[in-house]
Formats: C-alpha cells, structure tokens, sequence
C-alpha cells in the first residue's frame, strides 16, 4: 500500500465516521435544536471525502464535481441550520426574537 | 467490493435513523433528518461513482444537493407557518 493510498483510506474512513457520528447524533438527541447540532460535523465529513477524492483522483472532471458538491454544502448547510432554528421558533412562539420571559437582557426597540 | 463501495453501503445505511427520525419525531425534528439525509444521499452518490469508476454519476450527487437544499427550504416555509 503506498503512501497516498493510505492517505485515501484515512480521509475516507473518517469522513465516514464523522458522518455517522452525526448521524447517531440526530437519532439520539431529543430537541429540535439538540439535534441540529449533529447536522454541522456533516459537513466536516463531506470535506473530508471530497479531499479523498481529490487525493485518489488528483485534478480530473471528478475531483471538480466533488469540489462544487463540498463547496455547495459548505454554504448550504449552516444556511439550512439557521433557517430550520428560526422556523422550530416562529412555530413555537410565533416569534424568532428574544423575548422578555426568555431571560435573556432584550433592548428595548 | 472496494473501499468506496463499502463507504457507500455505510453512508445509505446511515439514512436508516435519519428515515427514523422523521417518522418518530415532531415535524421540526423531521426536517432536521432530511436535511441530514440530504448530504448523507449526496455523498452516496459520490462516493459510489467513485468506486464504480463513472464519473457521469457524480452529476447525480450535485443536482441531489441541491434538489435537497430546495426541498428542506419549503419544508421550512410549512414549518413556519404551523402554529
């Protein structure tokens, strides 16, 4: 096994493993907002195989779609993560904005 | 089977809790497993074009990234709007 294949099978495994870790993670968790934080270290796994692809492959058609799909989830997952929160919120208080029982020091507008 | 392929078998089998969450959970708490099970089915697809050595299907991988972010988004607006 040579060097770079190594490199291959590490980055790959542990894509993988964060993926499932994350995976386990929303299974386990019971909150809306507990839950979405296993969704984020998705995204560290998705880097972690798309620079496994780029190791295998080196620069090829391939390793670009890979690198379009980890850039496009790199924006779009903390995106949707907010979007989710704020929407958990609106339908639970009708309101994303601190309000004045939350204890939390609201400024008066 | 490869290591890609093997990757790829985990990766669909990882889908399995996230069908669970959606179907046991709240509403919100769904949208959160499909949001994960979106880049989970991306990533399937990617590494499997990998290990079946057609890179055409990596396409496949893209365009469910981001048919999946479009989807999660209108889930979100009904989410929104239940009260």
């Amino acid at each position: 096994m040579s060097g770079r294949d190594a490199m291959v099978f590490g980055l790959l495994g542990l894509g993988v493993s964060i993926e499932l870790v994350a995976c386990l993670g929303v299974a386990a968790m019971h909150d809306v907002y507990d839950r979405l934080h296993y969704v984020a270290p998705s995204v560290l796994g998705a880097l972690l195989i798309v620079a496994a692809v780029w190791v295998r492959e080196g620069p090829s058609m391939i390793s670009l779609k890979a690198t379009l799909l980890g850039a496009f989830l790199l924006i779009a997952s903390p995106a949707l993560a907010h979007g989710t929160a704020r929407a958990a919120r609106l339908s639970e208080r009708g309101d994303w904005r601190a309000q004045v029982g939350d204890e939390i020091e609201v400024e008066e507008p | 089977m490869n290591e890609w392929q093997i990757a790829a078998a985990v990766l669909i089998a990882a889908l399995v809790p996230c069908g669970w969450v959606c179907l046991r959970a709240s509403f919100a708490e769904g949208v959160v497993g499909v949001q994960l099970a979106g880049t989970l089915a991306a990533l399937a697809l990617l590494v499997l074009a990998e290990g079946e050595a057609r890179q055409p299907f990596a396409d496949l991988a893209v365009v469910l990234a981001v048919l999946s972010f479009a989807g999660t988004l209108v889930f979100l607006r009904f989410l929104e709007r239940q009260r």
